[in-house]
């Protein structure tokens, strides 16, 4: 018994204030998460306007889609479905993620309704050497894959670059390379479940 | 009216001290970790700045009430408990409201919990002092990191793009030094502020 | 064979590519105050790695097991730093009673290593990289360990000869400290794209 109160008596204040404390969390927490959602939605969807020109609204059409990625690597990803003003589907997007020259890329692709173009892409977060890799985020190199035909790219440094070729960016073909290996690795599978699903 | 008159220069001092003679960043070469990370640009060294200002003064608050009925080895676990859930707050609020800044400043935001002024302050200012003392040190002290922060992220935004607060100064024959945004533009950088900061104290004593 | 490669590619990684101090500036604290002489540095790298993988795994663990599956994330932070403080207090008993020799030679860092930003630090990056696996997790913590170890050796190495060397007055100390520190991350940054 006197363990007990002496175990009271020396945290009792401590534990008082892990109370207060988690009650404050949980005000701001109630008060803010509906907001801090909505940013996140807000995000995608600026950068998916971007993207598809007549996008009106999507939503998550399947979710968890498993996808092979680098060294047997299992990566999940949710495909949404971009639709118009009218209600038609004016494509697919989603959320790809690989390793950069740097860290992590993480970008948002688009697709056409008929899975056979993609409609380009945009950075949601990279960390590339500033002035280089950096510029995988600018449009003369995102334009590029502005209606490329949806099958595996290949990145090259010289001559033409068409029939699903990409010209690199001089200086920084690590971080262009990883772009074009972030599309390779998700286009199949992303392809072949919207078909499966029968969404177009 | 006679404690007024000792206080008042006391209270003043308090606050001068973390400016520049106690700067925490140039003269204590305390919080070194988000001063290095966030100051490629102005912007989220202010951001990083005032959320900094608002954990410290809320931490000094808590710590400076419950000074009396903490037990000297359970001390350091208060801190800690006080600091992250005002670091949680502060989070909270940046992803709710400021989206961008939130994304750029990243994990160290969080880390500000880590952040070796704030304990500091804790420890040998508010855990001894009454509270108008603690206030007015911890904005003396989070004003000084805030301004430490701007000069050094000025320095760097204005040499790795030509640009201050996102607007273009330099003139257009200005060559961008990309490296001034990398890590080795935060280290050279703050290494020489801090020479500078040395030698312009030694010509004054 | 997937799963070794995954993890050494990992631990590669986290150890040079993403080396915690030079890319992410993370425990530079320390690596400023206890870079001062070999033996010391290397007593603080210890330390340091002995507790980031284990507050790693742990982290790892609840975050997982517990905080995701009952929505609790908004309390990470707390959980974290908490998990770090118990984890370096238990380190701190264990060898103060058994291996008292070693407590001698660096006690003295422990209590310093609840406010490494490096261990929070990777504790949150884990969580970022969106980490799935324990094993995974376990690695990059130990690797994390090791990559700030050998930076804060290499630190101690340059600041013993910079002992000798005839550095401006006023750039004495700390200022001289941070660049050497550039110029190490300058030479770093070449390991950056190694992996792919």
């Amino acid at each position: 018994m006197s363990k007990i109160r002496y175990f009271i008596k020396q945290s009792w204040l401590l534990i008082l204030s892990s109370f207060c404390f988690g009650l404050l969390l949980a005000i701001a927490n109630a008060a803010w998460y509906p907001r801090i959602l909505q940013n996140e939605k807000e995000k995608l969807n600026k950068l998916i306007v971007g993207l598809v020109s007549d996008a009106n609204d999507f939503q998550i059409v399947i979710e968890d889609v498993n996808i092979p990625g680098e060294r047997g690597k299992i990566i999940k990803t949710d495909i949404y479905k971009v639709r118009n003003a009218e209600g038609k589907t004016a494509g697919f997007a989603f959320v790809g993620i690989g390793s950069g020259f740097a860290d992590k890329i993480k970008l948002v692709i688009t697709i056409d309704s008929k899975c056979e173009k993609f409609l380009g892409f945009d950075v949601l977060s990279s960390n590339e050497t500033p002035g280089f890799g950096d510029k995988i985020k600018e449009k003369e190199f995102r334009t590029q894959f502005k209606g490329i035909v949806a099958g595996n790219l290949e990145i090259i440094k010289a001559g033409e670059a068409k029939n699903g070729k990409v010209m690199a960016i001089s200086g920084a073909t690590v971080s262009s390379e990883s772009v074009v290996k972030i599309f390779n690795i998700y286009i199949d599978k992303i392809t072949q479940k919207i078909q499966e699903a029968g969404l177009d | 009216m006679t404690t007024k008159t000792t206080e008042g220069p006391i209270l003043g001092q308090t606050f001068i001290a973390g400016l520049w003679r106690e700067n925490p960043v140039f003269r204590l070469l305390l919080g070194m970790c988000p001063t290095l990370a966030v100051t490629a640009a102005v912007k989220p060294a202010l951001t990083m700045g005032l959320s900094v200002i608002f954990v410290l003064v809320c931490s000094n608050i808590v710590v400076s009430l419950m000074r009396n009925l903490l037990k000297p080895h359970l001390r350091i676990l208060m801190f800690t408990l006080t600091i992250s859930t005002f670091v949680t707050i502060a989070d909270l609020f940046l992803r709710a409201f400021q989206p961008v800044m939130s994304e750029r400043l990243g994990p160290y935001v969080p880390l500000i919990i880590v952040n070796c002024i704030i304990i500091c302050r804790a420890e040998a200012c508010a855990s001894k002092n009454g509270l108008v003392v603690s206030i007015v040190d911890a904005v003396g002290m989070g004003i000084g990191f805030t301004l430490a922060l701007c000069v050094l992220a000025g320095v760097r935004e204005l040499l790795s793009t030509g640009m201050i607060f996102e607007a273009k100064v330099m003139p257009a024959w200005f060559v961008p030094w990309a490296a001034m945004s990398m890590p080795v533009g935060a280290f050279i950088t703050l290494g020489l502020l801090l020479g500078l900061v040395n030698k312009l104290t030694k010509g004054k004593s | 064979m997937d799963t070794l490669n995954i993890l050494l590619v990992g631990f590669i990684s986290i150890v040079i590519v993403n080396n915690l101090v030079f890319t992410k500036f993370l425990g530079i604290c320390p690596y400023l105050g206890v870079s001062g002489r070999i033996d010391m540095a290397f007593g603080m790298g210890m330390a340091v790695t002995f507790v980031v993988t284990l507050s790693g795994t742990l982290t790892w663990l609840i975050d997982h097991l517990i905080l995701m599956k009952m929505g609790l994330e908004v309390t990470r932070y707390v959980c974290f730093i908490l998990v770090i403080a118990g984890a370096v207090q238990l380190v701190e008993m264990y060898i103060r009673k058994f291996f008292p020799s070693l407590y001698e030679s660096f006690g003295i860092f422990l209590p310093l290593i609840t406010t490494n930003c490096a261990i929070l630090g990777l504790c949150l990056f884990i969580n970022l990289w969106g980490i799935d696996n324990l094993l995974e997790a376990v690695v990059l913590s130990f690797g994390a360990g090791i990559g700030f170890t050998m930076a804060i050796c290499i630190m101690a190495g340059i600041r013993e000869n910079l002992n000798m060397a005839d550095v401006p007055e006023s750039l004495k100390g700390a200022p001289i400290t941070l660049i050497t520190a550039g110029l190490l991350t300058l030479a770093f940054m070449g390991f950056a794209g190694m992996i792919r």
